[in-house]
């Protein structure tokens, strides 16, 4: 009785090496290898412009890691809620997170970035980096919502009736049978979104947040080297998204032992 | 012998009681005013065709389905009732399944222990001493730290039987328990079974093993398009059966 | 034979067409700026520099082409060819003389200070401490980065850096006086003020940017500038748009 594995639609995030992949050349290794020979060269080799505008990026670096991390924490919490809310027998309940997603997924993420950060000004008084991490939050919780629900979906209604037939309540089901198995089908959409969402923090830019790419046109603007900041920041987010992908696929292997001993 | 008396014995007391039960897919009727009785100690077998709606009949004992009409009354406590806590309910009535469903994420021994110490508080300790005990009822204590994807069909569904023992249940319900399982791993989930008739638990079982039946129920259910045509003790089913789709139906089976 | 003729004649219709027609200069403007440059209520772009280079146009002899491009990247496009000039408000500053060439200054320009109509701030100098806004790459976004202990906050659009000034996300914002005074006097007279004008030592001009050694764009467009700036038309736009 081996269920089948659940596959779940990647969205637009970095490729996840899989960590079965042997041999010396793997596509992980020649990006990533690649891409830091590539900086160090330009940095040893041409420090003008380019160590100047490495020196310049990595307050910027802080501050992207600094979004991504608080709209993934507020993105996972406001997920499993609307993925649970999918799925409940609720009809309010189901209802709100149901039209929360889709208002959320009609909306494209710049348009929504603006709404949220402007309108949030005239609400409430927060500093601009609060206001970018509601808006990426917000809008990436309805991507996580999906992804939960088809997480959760996918575990077999066996476990569940399992799990009552021994008297748990339905939330304690969800809590120490379903969630923690629904882990292993959602985390690598997960993964994926963690990644797409640490390259869409660059739309905060647009929003005067100081990330990586606002520090690398400030210097461009002000050097005319667009070329060479573009460059230099193109292989800073490469490197950035390249160890966590290698990071998430460990992690994702690491969460699959009980299905491989 | 033993069944024989333990019937006697708790005659007048009935642990579950199935009043004039309904039950709807839809406009499809799945159970038609079904009446049934179990006592205490007693071993209920429950036979039919498939689609005849005899799992849907064990299912609402624990309500994983609820009825339409009638009422359920196990231990005392309506089933159905909203007042009635229907996880404390559950948690009297164990229930064996045909895909056995052993939490995949947990090893055998924490299969055993989730239950007792989330839901009754045993400190560990004591809830794996308690689990290894029954590991050793049904033959798996070697393989304790497994995982379920680690073991056979017939190993799983002696954990799953160890599983719901592990809540001390008064009650145990089998769902086609042998059903899903290839034919050398049968005998060995049925040994397990009649072991636990021997020690006197209230079984209802749904099965096509009309071995199991003949030797260790106290009496056979006959169920056909969600109706209850006849209710018998072993011998008199198997060698005399009163209905004539009870014999057809013993005729398609041995 | 046919084909031939036919060819003949369709080559010296090009060459004379273009020799009689007028040059087309096309311009890249971020009309994000007013009143110097912006889109009114008809989608048009429109404004005081808007309004002198087409003066300027008639007078030398050329046909302007106005295309609204974003600020960030906007000499980016200049130098990779995408358009002969950039009228955009643009400061002559030495750091940019190195890169393209100026025409003769049109415009004179000093930086303002806004801040909320009920902040006691004075001077760059109050804001220690404080994030000040001004849009990417312009000169009143050098002048709060020159600022000792100021935090500088750049914006794609000055507008932006208004909206954020008037909800209280920055505690001021440095652009042009002209704009300052379009936002601080129309669309935010509710909220916002002009400090003061920040003196900075020297006095900027706009001027139009070509690439360097586009010397056939520039001799045209200094042409123009310099018959325009002998005329009464200048008064009249300053009052216009900038009602002074």
């Amino acid at each position: 009785m081996r269920d089948k594995p659940v596959v779940i639609e990647v969205g637009d995030g970095a490729a996840i090496p899989d960590p079965r992949d042997e041999g010396l050349f793997t596509a992980w290794r020649i990006s990533f290898f690649g891409t830091l020979a590539i900086i160090a060269y330009l940095v040893v080799f041409r420090p003008d412009p380019y160590l100047d505008i490495i020196k310049f990026l990595p307050d910027g670096i802080v501050v992207t890691f600094q979004v991504t991390f608080a709209s993934i924490a507020l993105a996972l919490v406001l997920g499993l809620i609307a993925g649970l809310g999918r799925i409940s027998k609720n009809t309010f309940f189901n209802l709100a997170a149901s039209t929360y997603i889709e208002v959320v997924r009609g909306i494209p993420l710049l348009v929504q970035l603006f709404y949220i950060y402007f309108a949030l000004g005239h609400l409430v008084r927060v500093p601009d980096m609060v206001a970018a991490i509601v808006a990426m939050g917000f809008c990436y919780g309805a991507y996580m919502g999906e992804v939960f629900r088809a997480g959760i979906l996918s575990i077999d209604t066996g476990q569940t009736e399992a799990s009552l037939s021994l008297g748990f309540n339905r939330s304690q089901t969800m809590r120490y049978v379903v969630l923690p198995q629904a882990w292993r089908t959602i985390l690598p959409p997960v993964g994926n979104e963690f990644i797409a969402l640490l390259k869409d923090t660059s739309l905060v830019s647009i929003l005067a947040v100081s990330d990586i790419l606002r520090r690398g046109r400030e210097f461009a603007s002000e050097s005319f080297l667009y070329f060479e900041t573009y460059t230099m920041i193109a292989l800073i987010y490469l490197v950035i998204t390249l160890i966590l992908s290698k990071i998430l696929s460990n992690v994702e292997h690491r969460l699959n032992h009980y299905e491989r001993r | 012998m033993w069944n024989t008396d333990s019937t006697i014995m708790n005659a007048d007391n009935p642990i579950i009681s199935i009043q004039k039960v309904h039950k709807f897919f839809g406009t499809f009727k799945a159970l038609d005013d079904v009446s049934l009785t179990v006592n205490a100690g007693q071993k209920v077998v429950v036979l039919g065709p498939s689609g005849s709606g005899k799992s849907t009949l064990l299912r609402t004992i624990n309500r994983l389905e609820t009825i339409s009409s009638g009422s359920i009354i196990v231990d005392g406590q309506d089933v159905n009732d909203p007042g009635s806590d229907i996880n404390r309910i559950r948690a009297e009535v164990g229930m064996v399944f045909q895909s056995f469903n052993l939490f995949r994420h947990k090893s055998v021994l924490d299969n055993l222990t989730l239950a007792p110490i989330k839901l009754k508080k045993e400190p560990r300790d004591q809830a794996e001493h308690h689990a290894m005990k029954l590991l050793e009822k049904v033959g798996m204590v070697d393989k304790a730290e497994s995982y379920p994807v680690q073991l056979s069909g017939g190993q799983q569904q002696r954990v799953a039987i160890a599983r719901a023992l592990a809540m001390n249940p008064k009650i145990m319900l089998f769902d086609e328990p042998t059903s899903a399982l290839d034919p050398e791993m049968i005998g060995e989930v049925l040994d397990v079974m009649v072991t636990l008739a021997r020690e006197g638990m209230t079984m209802v079982v749904v099965t096509h093993e009309m071995g199991f039946a003949r030797e260790v129920a106290d009496s056979v259910v006959f169920m056909d398009e969600g109706k209850i045509l006849e209710i018998a003790p072993p011998n008199r089913f198997f060698d005399h059966p009163v209905h004539e789709r009870s014999r057809r139906f013993l005729e398609q089976i041995l | 034979m046919f084909k031939k003729i036919v060819l003949t004649l369709a080559m010296l219709l090009c060459v004379s067409s273009s020799a009689m027609a007028e040059k087309t200069i096309v311009f890249a403007v971020d009309a994000t700026w007013p009143p110097m440059e912006f889109v009114n209520s008809d989608k048009q772009v429109v404004g005081y520099s808007i309004d002198y280079m087409t003066a300027a146009a008639k007078a030398a002899g050329f046909t302007p082409v106005f295309k609204n491009v974003a600020w960030d990247g906007i000499f980016a496009g200049l130098a990779s060819g995408k358009y002969d000039a950039v009228c955009s408000s643009v400061s002559i500053t030495e750091a940019r003389q190195k890169v393209m060439d100026f025409s003769i200054p049109y415009f004179k320009v000093r930086q303002a200070l806004i801040v909320a109509k009920d902040s006691p701030v004075k001077s760059l100098a109050d804001l220690k401490g404080e994030k000040v806004g001004g849009q990417i790459g312009t000169t009143g976004y050098f002048a709060i980065k020159g600022a000792e202990g100021v935090e500088a906050k750049s914006y794609d659009e000055v507008g932006l850096a208004m909206e954020d000034l008037s909800v209280g996300r920055i505690a001021a914002v440095v652009c042009d006086d002209p704009v300052a005074a379009n936002y601080a006097m129309d669309q935010y007279k509710e909220t916002l003020k002009i400090a003061t004008i920040i003196e900075t030592g020297e006095v900027e001009y706009y001027g139009i940017a070509v690439n360097k050694g586009n010397t056939e764009v520039l001799d045209l467009l200094n042409k123009g500038i310099e018959s325009v700036s002998k005329t009464d038309y200048v008064q009249e736009m300053q009052h216009k748009w900038i009602g002074q």
